[in-house]
């Protein structure tokens, strides 16, 4: 028992040196200081103008719009790639494709930065709104493709939709009444880590973003290299608690989904 | 339970998903009233942008650089769409050179009147075709007070061992190089490599005292008693006094560098009329003053100096008065294939071990 | 169906990756401009002695942060696992939750916490254990506390799913046999954890190797690595050639240290 405690009390210390950031990211949202070095006494402003600092609430809406455009993107993408790979006949290099798949989650996000900056000013497409949205949807996919198509592998062994196409469905009615119902907490779960992936991305962005698109990430970073006013540590207070509801809710989705 | 989306819905959602960056793109070229201004950072008034829309109608997209390069990059990466620019005095041959940059067209702009002549027929553009001066200021020392009771006075105390990780360089090629260059004796404008060579380990020196290289950092660090010295911009320094009293700026006795910014129109504008309207409002007096009161820099426009701050006006620090300006010098045009010694000397400096 | 997700992957990440790889070979022209030719020279550019250094400090820095996730994260995979019950679920959330704070802001806490008037020297210096503020920020120090800071989840998590995947009753009839605590840890346990281990060890690694944030905010002169590096050459430097070759080289190691650890583990599984 003794070596329980001494685990007990090292993992305590790991959560408060994970907490300790965010602790004082808390603390300092009520900072009375213009630059948010020093600690200079208590206040609640932060919170009120940050609703009317004009740049950080565009910032914000540009984040969101872009968060549900990629998820949006990447769920069909998953979802189309999942089915083929799950329902169709197996093609060959079914396995590599899969990889490929997964291929963005391995790589360092410096790379896919870099590398679609030089490519679309190579073809001349051009960075704005959408190639972003296009690019976070590419960095998501892994994590809509891996979540759908963990739901169409259980679906296939219930043989549900066998059983739709015997009774004269076609394979389109089997798909939109069958597998695209059952699949859609899935689809749902996969969209809501897909918005948080966008919605967290800073370095794809900071390589791609054209001008007047500025994520909050971007918009955090240039205040971080040109002065930081405690409105950030409330607007990412506030944040913190948006991820935290919407990732517990994809959390209960997937318990949902596992017991049904 | 989401509704079953029909056969036909889920064919067009599929078009849409594969074709959609293209089709999306083109959609949104539509034109709107709209500037795009690409500026150094901490480099404008709390609500000119803001006053200009009010006025006009015309929404302004404000980007910030921290380093010229930066803006070098961003701008011949195209497909960005700057409308305007800020090009420091040196900048500006590389400029026209790139071909990112336009004249201006001739009797448009009606507040011309308003720029101190002293800005005006300067080498760098002599015709007056390619620029309009926006603000000036010098490159020195910022230093705390409190933690240096004895003022620096020289560039050599940033070489001083006591000093050893408390002081910030700037991150720019143009100003350390000037810098080494000038304390070396040498000329700017020296093409040999062997000079270059010996900047480089002058600065190499340097490097295990440096805390950080940085051009806009060093402002938070220095209000936050992170640093006791910084090699820095005058109005960067100043703005950050208002928030820690202790901090000062210095123009070392062996001299330095001022430069002058200039607003230029970027080449391929989309916006080139509203760009121009932006200028013209920038141009006028109070706009101006309002500016340099809150970047606390100096301004080239002479109306301007009517609703400045009695206090910047006078302050030696933003407009140095006869005997130090003997000190100041601007830097030097280069030619563009001596530039590439540059970049990589500077380079050289930042990865040396 | 393929075709929508096969666009993407062409578009958004093999064309761009081919173009990397084109990029790294061509040269850089006057005014920054790329002409395209064929060229090593960009390669050779890359392993020459100051760029070398950078690129070895990096893998330094990327293997230190690695084996400091590990030896932390081990033990508190291992509570997770055999001790936490029923309330893993929670203690893994609790997990994830700075993890989605922005990195960014979590980096200007730190900022906030190590800088010379900070918390810490202000504790320290309250407490008397020191005299005069220490220089703690924009030292190697900072930048590896600021890496493990961020990708310590990533080593717990897959060590935590490994454990998990161990049948308590291998362990038990180890017991059983009369193998004593550290046998059965060493001759049970581990082995069969090691999956999760090299999982860890990859998924640390890899985003260590490219990261650029951490070295920018809280490293210092002594600090530049790799990520800062190619960042430099895209955005500032404008030399997008060796930027290009420099991914490439980080690119070809990563993916050749991928392929290494899936033999291994498929070595590792045979073994077992």
């Amino acid at each position: 028992m003794t070596k329980n405690k001494g685990l007990a009390a090292f993992c305590a210390s790991i959560y408060a040196f994970l907490y300790l950031p965010l602790a004082v990211m808390f603390a300092f949202s009520f900072n009375d200081a213009r630059r948010n070095v020093v600690w200079k006494g208590f206040t609640l402003k932060w919170y009120g103008s940050m609703f009317h600092n004009a740049e950080l609430l565009s910032a914000l809406v540009t984040t969101l719009e872009l968060a549900i455009a990629a998820s949006v993107f990447a769920s069909i993408l998953g979802l189309f790639a999942s089915y083929a790979m799950t329902r169709h006949a197996p093609f060959k290099g079914r396995g590599i494709y899969s990889s490929m798949l997964s291929v963005p989650l391995m790589m360092p996000e410096i790379v896919m930065g870099v590398g679609l900056l030089s490519f679309f000013v190579r073809v001349h497409i051009p960075l704005n709104f959408w190639t972003l949205a296009c690019a976070h949807a590419m960095i998501a996919l892994p994590y809509t493709a891996s979540s759908i198509r963990a739901r169409l592998l259980s679906l296939k062994d219930s043989r549900l939709e066998d059983a739709a196409m015997d009774l004269g469905a076609t394979e389109w009615q089997a798909f939109y009444k069958v597998t695209l119902p059952l699949a859609g907490p899935a689809i749902f779960s996969g969209a809501l880590l897909a918005f948080t992936v966008s919605f967290e991305d800073f370095v794809t962005s900071f390589f791609i973003a054209g001008i007047g698109i500025v994520t909050m990430p971007i918009k955090i970073y240039s205040m971080m290299k040109f002065g930081v006013t405690p409105e950030i540590n409330a607007l990412a207070c506030c944040l913190l608690l948006l991820t935290v509801v919407l990732l517990s809710s994809q959390k209960l989705l997937a318990k949902k989904e596992t017991q049904s | 339970m989401a509704k079953p989306v029909t056969r036909r819905e889920f064919l067009k959602l599929a078009v849409v998903g594969a074709a959609s960056p293209w089709l999306l793109a083109c959609a949104a070229k539509e034109k709107e009233r709209e500037v795009n201004f690409f500026n150094w950072s901490k480099y404008i008034g709390k609500d000119t942008l803001s006053g200009f829309t009010k006025d006009s109608g015309i929404k302004v997209n404000y980007e910030e650089f921290a380093d010229e390069a930066e803006m070098f990059a961003k701008l011949r990466s195209g497909a960005r769409g700057y409308d305007l620019i800020i090009g420091t005095d040196y900048m500006i041959p590389s400029l026209k050179g790139l071909n990112v940059i336009d004249p201006y067209p001739t009797g448009v702009l009606t507040k011309t009147g308003n720029i101190d002549k002293q800005f005006l027929n300067t080498p760098y553009d002599p015709d007056n075709a390619f620029t309009i001066p926006y603000l000036w200021g010098t490159t020195g020392i910022g230093y705390n007070k409190k933690m240096m009771p004895k003022p620096p006075t020289s560039w050599w105390d940033l070489w001083d061992e006591k000093y050893s990780g408390k002081i910030s360089i700037l991150d720019n090629a143009r100003d350390c190089i000037s810098t080494g260059l000038l304390l070396k004796g040498l000329p700017e404008t020296t093409t040999d490599e062997k000079d270059f060579a010996a900047v480089r380990d002058l600065l190499v020196k340097q490097r295990p005292l440096v805390k950080q290289y940085s051009s806009t950092q060093y402002m938070d660090s220095l209000v936050a008693g992170e640093l006791f010295m910084a090699m820095a911009w005058s109005g960067d320094v100043l703005q950050s006094a208002r928030e820690n009293p202790h901090l000062d700026y210095v123009i070392p006795k062996e001299g330095s560098y001022m430069w002058v910014d200039n607003l230029c129109l970027v080449r391929g504008s989309q916006h080139r009329e509203d760009t121009l309207r932006l200028v013209d409002y920038l141009l006028e007096g109070p706009v101006a003053a309002d500016i340099a009161n809150t970047v606390r820099y100096a301004t080239p426009n002479a109306e301007a100096k009517k609703t400045l701050d009695k206090d910047l006006l006078k302050d030696p620090r933003v407009f140095p008065p006869p005997k130090m300006a003997k000190l100041l010098k601007f830097h030097s045009l280069l030619e563009p294939d001596i530039q590439q010694l540059w970049t990589d000397t500077w380079e050289d400096v930042k990865v040396a071990g | 169906m393929l075709a929508p997700a096969t666009i993407w992957l062409l578009a958004f990440l093999l064309l761009p990756v081919a173009s990397l790889l084109a990029m790294s070979l061509a040269k850089r022209g006057p005014y920054s401009s790329v002409i395209w030719t064929f060229t090593w020279e960009n390669f050779a550019r890359a392993l020459d002695h100051k760029y070398l250094t950078v690129l070895i400090r990096t893998m330094c820095y990327a293997s230190a942060t690695t084996g400091i996730c590990l030896v932390l994260g081990f033990p508190f995979a291992y509570f997770l696992s055999f001790y936490a019950g029923h309330r893993r679920e929670t203690f893994l959330i609790l997990l994830m939750i700075p993890f989605w704070t922005s990195c960014l802001v979590s980096i200007y806490s730190w900022i906030i916490i190590l800088g010379r008037a900070g918390l810490l020297n202000n504790f320290l210096l309250n407490l008397g254990v020191i005299s005069t503020p220490l220089g703690i920020l924009n030292t190697p120090f900072s930048v590896i506390l600021g890496l493990v800071y961020f990708y310590l989840p990533f080593m717990i998590l897959p060590l935590y799913s490994s454990l998990e995947k161990i049948p308590r009753s291998y362990i038990e009839a180890s017991y059983d046999l009369g193998a004593g605590t550290i046998q059965t840890f060493s001759k049970v346990t581990l082995p069969l954890a090691l999956p999760g281990v090299f999982a860890g060890c990859i998924l640390t690694f890899v985003p260590c190797i490219g990261d650029f944030l951490t070295a920018e905010f809280l490293g210092g002169p002594k600090t530049y690595l790799i990520g800062n590096l190619v960042q430099n050459q895209f955005l500032m430097a404008q030399d997008w050639p060796f930027g290009a070759a420099l991914t490439t080289i980080l690119l070809v190691s990563l993916i050749s240290g991928v392929y290494f650890y899936q033999k291994l583990e498929a070595a590792e599984l045979e073994r077992a």
